[in-house]
């Protein structure tokens, strides 16, 4: 399925209540600081809610940065298209 | 398909969405609520729906947490933050795994648990005077011994139920100050898969779903919009095809769907069974429809299986002018906020126009799928309230009443004139033990005549009473036509020579007759009589909905001493003269 890559930065914005400008390839919790592990909970849910997919339990561990998203994304056959 | 339109918004993304935007409007102004957690698991997930549910029910929320599996300690330690915010509700969250981790092994017995918790529910109680809520327990989902049966045996699943049992019974008796979250009753209403996260279970303590969470934070809020005076009162229902099936002017009486025995007559009937349910519990029902009057009332008094009947009803309006104009003026006549009324109407136009033109009141459209709408009215709890008092089931006969008194008013000249044939009679006393749940009840519901609109638990009142620096006065009001109630409260404070004013409220019910001066004489006599010749002070403290009397204090011939904020202070020294007494009313003190 495919989706734009500004859907998944809105996403991530809205999980972590900052603005879509300030997320790049490098986003990660060492660069924002809402990015908690509680936050890291709603972060999965809202991924799997939005984009129909179900994470594996690896993949819930391993997605701790933005570029780390779009790639178990791409796992789910989920294609990003970048505006 | 999802019965609890309450919760239809779960997804994270939206709920969050929902939040940032009602936080982001300018013209919001939520009542300012703090709920603070005490858990033994992780349950910070719960905040976002929290917020969203307590914002859309006019609430500004601030949410805390206590330190994870530390319900004890926290409640032991008086440096605890969670009771200095002065919270409004505290949630006790206890989940049975971590509370119980041995359960599976050990032959547990409901009554120890449940004297163990009692002594945290107690520990808490003294600690603080806010409400709070208790939860029950989730039986296990599938039978542990399997098919063999488990009735012989000693199961986890039966100590459950029993142990649910108890802490039902807990909050019943202690009404006053703890309320109950039934985790029991969510699960079986969700359902086992859309209520359980096993997967963040494992990995972080958190047992719980979105949708569970949602429900979790849709029925906590309940509890603070009843606290913060946010409960609807009033039900204005539309006729053809929302309280029977069909057109009674063009079916006629006999053609009309209302037979408990066919469909789709059974589905209306079981409507028109909430709506006494409803009104059992103080609710005031209305009808407001486009047709003529004698063909609804011919159903109303005739038909066989018409349940609802004019006793039932608070008033009407059938007629043929527009609804929005119609609920304006009942909410005038019945000296009620538009906020307090929900509308019901097959029409989607009705409903559209009620929405545009009177945003406050509360709409709900008859489902198209009709077999979803005798819950319809259950499920969002809109009318709830913290206790249950007496004078709610009273409440329908006194607006009877006084609906009865507008009509008599049309016939006199001068409002005087009418006043002084109504023959009014007010008593103002002390109040008694038996008056505490309805003291505090009108602390929370009153909102237009509310000087300072503080709102007090039960608990919180019997403290006060209790004080011997403060008094709490209650009046009563009777007349010609009928008895009032308990419908107005003042408590003031003494402090060396120094009485403050710290509330002062009546209920829309009594007021144009200048009872409040009467009440406020009759008050100051009483407690003179006690403290001695005092200084006065009062303030009047804004609110959206209490401009009525912004100008109270000053007609009752007290001086204004400064204003900060909007928070008005007034004096009324010895030397002042007190108001003129009212020639037709007669006092009883007591």
């Amino acid at each position: 399925m495919q989706f734009q890559e500004n859907e998944l930065k809105a996403v991530l914005a809205k999980v972590f209540g900052v603005s879509a400008d300030i997320i790049t390839e490098d986003t990660s919790p060492d660069s924002i600081e809402e990015w908690d592990s509680l936050r890291h909970m709603n972060l999965i849910i809202a991924l799997e809610e939005y984009f129909h997919v179900e994470l594996t339990d690896d993949q819930v561990g391993e997605i701790l940065s933005y570029k780390l998203i779009k790639l178990v994304l791409e796992e789910n056959n989920i294609t990003l298209a970048s505006a | 398909m999802n019965y609890l339109s309450a919760i239809d918004t779960y997804e994270i993304v939206d709920v969050l969405d929902a939040v940032h935007k009602i936080n982001a409007s300018d013209n919001f102004n939520g009542f300012p609520v703090q709920i603070n957690f005490l858990r033994n698991f992780t349950v910070e997930g719960i905040e976002p729906f929290l917020e969203y549910h307590s914002l859309s029910g006019g609430l500004q929320p601030s949410i805390t947490f206590g330190n994870y599996d530390m319900i004890r300690q926290e409640i032991m330690d008086s440096t605890s933050h969670l009771f200095h915010d002065s919270p409004d509700l505290v949630v006790l969250a206890i989940y049975f795994d971590i509370y119980l981790p041995d359960w599976w092994k050990v032959e547990w017995s409901s009554d120890d648990v449940m004297r163990d918790l009692v002594s945290i529910y107690v520990e808490l109680s003294k600690k603080t005077d806010a409400i709070i809520a208790l939860n029950t327990f989730i039986p296990s989902f599938y039978p542990e011994y399997g098919i063999a049966g488990e009735a012989e045996r000693h199961s986890s699943y039966d100590e459950t139920l029993k142990l649910n049992q108890l802490i039902r019974k807990f909050v019943s008796t202690n009404s006053r100050q703890f309320v109950l979250i039934d985790w029991e009753r969510m699960v079986r209403i969700l359902g086992e898969n859309d209520s359980m996260d096993y997967r963040f279970w494992y990995m972080s303590k958190l047992p719980f779903k979105s949708k569970f969470l949602s429900y979790y934070a849709y029925e906590l809020t309940k509890i603070t919009r009843a606290l913060k005076g946010k409960t609807k009162k009033c039900l204005v229902l539309d006729c053809d095809n929302t309280l029977w099936g069909g057109i009674v002017g063009e079916d006629g009486i006999d053609g009309i769907n209302l037979d408990p025995n066919t469909y789709p007559g059974n589905i209306y009937f079981e409507f028109q069974k909430k709506i006494l349910k409803l009104y059992e519990r103080g609710v005031l029902v209305i009808l407001c429809s486009k047709n003529n009057e004698m063909d609804v009332l011919d159903v109303l008094d005739n038909h066989p299986h018409c349940l609802l009947s004019r006793s039932h009803l608070s008033g009407w309006k059938i007629n043929w002018d527009d609804k929005a104009t119609n609920i304006k003026i009942l909410a005038q006549e019945l000296n009620l906020g538009l906020d307090s009324f929900v509308f019901v109407d097959d029409s989607q136009i009705e409903c559209e126009l009620i929405r545009k033109l009177v945003p406050e009141v509360q709409v709900y459209q008859v489902p198209q799928r009709l077999y979803e709408y005798p819950v319809l009215l259950d499920r969002d709890g809109l009318f709830d309230t913290l206790t249950l008092s007496e004078e709610d089931s009273n409440r329908t006969e006194m607006y009877q009443v006084e609906m009865l008194r507008k009509n008599e008013q049309a016939k006199f000249e001068s409002i005087e004139q009418y006043l002084e044939t109504l023959s009014i009679s007010i008593s103002v006393h002390k109040a008694r033990a038996s008056e505490v749940p309805r003291i505090s009840q009108l602390t929370q519901k009153t909102n237009q005549f509310n000087l300072t609109t503080r709102r007090y638990s039960e608990t919180q009142i019997q403290e006060i009473i209790a004080s011997p620096h403060a008094e709490v006065l209650s009046l009563s009001v009777s007349d010609k036509f009928g008895d009032s109630g308990l419908t107005g409260v003042i408590i003031a404070t003494i402090n060396e020579g120094v009485a403050t004013v710290d509330t002062f409220l009546m209920s829309c019910r009594v007021l144009g007759r200048n009872i409040e001066v009467s009440f406020w004489l009759t008050a100051m006599k009483v407690l003179e009589r006690q403290w001695g010749m005092c200084t006065w002070e009062s303030e009047f403290i804004p609110t959206t909905k209490n401009q009525q009397v912004r100008d109270f204090w000053k007609n009752l011939n007290f001086t204004e001493v400064s204003e900060q904020q909007g928070k008005v202070v007034f004096e009324f020294l010895r030397t002042y003269s007190k108001p003129d007494s009212v020639p037709y009313i007669e006092i009883n003190e007591e």
